[in-house]
């Protein structure tokens, strides 16, 4: 038995999705750009994909979604396909302190290109500083691309100002909804952002497929270059089981958005709510109740968090922590650092992150353990002072 | 290889570890690592000469702050030197104990490996024979005019006074050590926000015996030993550049607030 509570870097795919799936891999495998019968049965169902994928979304209009192999590429396309496409309008873009990583490494990219970045500090809960955001725009800046909510700490950012803000200046405006796509809904005829990276994995479908929307009128340039699929934006031929899935995923998504998220919170709040009172010393990172319904960012002080992810390895708990010991760069998370956090109180922090395989006793099963793993750490650690080992001993 | 992709031995010793603890009055005591950076150990060893009048290592304890293998490096150190002459202890590396422990993941060779060092710091001090942890409080004397940025954010996030300490609520506010009197300011502060970082040269506890308690039963975070170098933002405070003393290595801070009070 596992309990697994680290869906923000993973999910399973949904049952109802893989047996969606199946058939188009041997069955119905055809191509759709070609011309015989089964190639035009590829090219229906890829038409009747895109259009559920829009609906997801309520973009008006089913060709406003270009599919990719997922949300590393949907950003890679968004950000280096904008700024070569507006290179005479502008060489500036701005991103956020706490973006995904692969929006950082892209922005650093970009920087070694000759185009210059700034980023927008945020407040010690996450929440991007709107006020900054106005003062690093220039007549050079061309897009700003900050997220839907921090994939780390789970605060939500206030897109809809965003939205004005860069509407005022005339500036493209990018999110990468990754974090929030599973439990908030996304209604671009409501806020017209003009891209989003979207992930069919992050909503219960398969790995390797993702899309970007395009607000109509919006273009890109393509960075992958070929037959001239995807209306030119994204050539390769099509990953029809992959975007069946992702479709399917996007259907059931839409119908069961908002009951999932409200199990979420319940069990959210239970868990902080038992955390911050058994555990000494302990905090949540990320604001009190501007966050994702299912994410739970904790750090406790005086202990480490590999060290913690081992402990809770060992009850077969599943989770994950910001700390600089897990990573590959041996830095800690760039998130909790731009939120004010010292290096050492960032080792700390452990991400707990709930999905639809997730049940109360999940939860249970967490908070029944996690109190014994920091007292075990904190005893073994020279930073915890005599008083507190005291009251854990 | 993962980072955690431990071995079996690795997992052992960080479920059981041996010789957690502080020997009182060691003969020797060993430190290395750095919070900052995720690992901090401490070794502490008591000597006894065997019949041949060597020294041999009688007891060893730990602790240690970091990862699956700094805990478990640090346990497998004081297994293997237990007992041990301290000349041949002296010669463990780091090799020795991650080879005594069925390997390690490449990348944690270097940074969690610290034990052996340890093992050396505390053999050093013994055979220097000085008095373990010796630690000398002194208040902060940072000349005002080396941070770089105070004359260009002052009124906006540096502040040489704070008179109405509300102005500062949910702020990150750095309060430099100049004496008692930024102390009782950085204790007041608690009360309009929950991030207060105290920034001194000492070494330890700064203040009066009185202030020293209400610190320790505060929310005021200490980053001691250590220097404030810059000053940086767009057009009001966002970060600071700081010198870790100890270990000779800056870090970014970010916070809203930098307050400055010169008593002199």
């Amino acid at each position: 038995m596992s309990y697994y509570l680290d869906n923000q870097a993973a999910k399973p795919v949904d049952q109802r999705v893989l047996d969606e799936m199946l058939p188009y891999f041997r069955e119905n495998f055809a191509n759709p750009a070609s011309l015989h019968c089964d190639g035009d049965v590829a090219t229906d169902v890829l038409t009747e994909s895109r259009k559920k994928v829009a609906e997801f979304i309520n973009a008006p209009n089913a060709s406003d979604i270009i599919f990719t192999s997922g949300a590393t590429e949907s950003n890679n396309l968004a950000l280096i396909g904008t700024v070569l496409r507006n290179q005479k309008k502008g060489n500036h873009i701005i991103i956020s302190e706490i973006e995904h990583i692969s929006i950082h490494n892209i922005a650093k990219y970009l920087e070694r290109q000759g185009f210059k970045v700034s980023k927008v500090a945020v407040d010690q809960y996450g929440i991007v500083r709107l006020d900054k955001l106005e003062k690093l725009i220039t007549d050079e800046t061309i897009l700003v691309s900050i997220t839907t909510a921090s994939n780390e700490v789970g605060t939500i950012q206030p897109i809809e100002e965003i939205r004005k803000i860069t509407n005022e200046h005339n500036i493209l405006y990018h999110t990468d909804a990754i974090p929030s796509q599973s439990v908030i809904p996304i209604d671009v005829q409501q806020l017209p952002v003009d891209l989003i990276t979207l992930s069919s994995n992050e909503i219960y479908g398969p790995r390797g497929v993702g899309a970007l929307y395009l607000k109509k009128g919006v273009r890109v340039n393509p960075i992958i270059i070929g037959g001239g699929q995807e209306r030119g934006f994204r050539s390769g031929s099509e990953n029809i089981p992959g975007i069946v899935g992702f479709a399917k995923a996007a259907e059931i998504m839409s119908r069961e958005i908002d009951v999932e998220a409200k199990r979420f919170t319940v069990m959210k709040e239970k868990l902080i709510k038992n955390v911050l009172e058994t555990i000494p010393k302990s905090y949540l990172n990320g604001h009190p109740t501007k966050r994702l319904p299912h994410n739970a960012h904790f750090r406790f002080d005086y202990i480490e968090g590999e060290s913690l992810i081992l402990g809770l390895k060992e009850h077969n708990i599943a989770a994950a922590t910001g700390s600089a010991c897990s990573s590959k760069t041996l830095e800690p998370s760039h998130t909790l650092i731009s939120m004010g956090l010292l290096h050492e109180e960032a080792h700390g922090s452990l991400l707990v992150s709930l999905g639809r395989t997730t049940r109360e006793g999940d939860i249970d099963k967490l908070i029944k353990e996690l109190p014994e793993i920091v007292s075990r750490l904190r005893k073994l650690s020279p930073l915890t002072p005599p008083e507190l080992l005291k009251q854990i001993n | 290889m993962k980072s955690t992709q431990y071995s079996e031995k690795v997992m052992d010793h960080f479920r059981n570890p041996r010789n957690v603890g502080v020997i009182e009055n060691p003969d020797g005591y060993g430190k290395v690592g750095n919070p900052v950076c995720g690992d901090l150990m401490e070794i502490f060893i008591k000597i006894r000469k065997n019949k041949a009048q060597e020294d041999i290592i009688d007891d060893i304890k730990f602790r240690t702050f970091g990862c699956g293998s700094a805990v478990a490096t640090s346990s497998m150190v004081t297994t293997m030197a237990k007992g041990m002459k301290v000349d041949d202890a002296y010669k463990i590396t780091r090799n020795d104990v991650a080879d005594e422990l069925d390997g390690l993941p490449p990348i944690k060779m270097h940074c969690s490996n610290l034990a052996a060092d340890a093992l050396q710091a505390a053999i050093d001090n013994y055979r220097t024979g000085k008095e373990p942890l010796v630690e000398v409080t002194h208040s902060c004397t940072t000349d005002i005019k080396v941070i770089l940025g105070v004359d260009e954010f002052l009124g906006k996030g540096v502040y040489k006074k704070v008179d109405d300490p509300s102005k500062l609520k949910d702020k990150r506010v750095l309060i430099l050590d100049y004496g008692d009197k930024s102390l009782e300011l950085a204790l007041e502060l608690t009360k309009y926000t929950g991030r207060v970082i105290v920034l001194t040269s000492a070494k330890s506890m700064p203040g009066s015996q009185e202030l020293k308690m209400r610190l320790k039963s505060s929310d005021v975070k200490l980053l001691y030993d250590s220097e404030l170098l810059e000053i940086h933002g767009t057009d009001e405070v966002e970060k600071v550049i700081i010198l870790d003393h100890d270990e000779e290595e800056k870090y970014d801070l970010y916070v809203d607030s930098v307050i400055i009070i010169d008593e002199n």
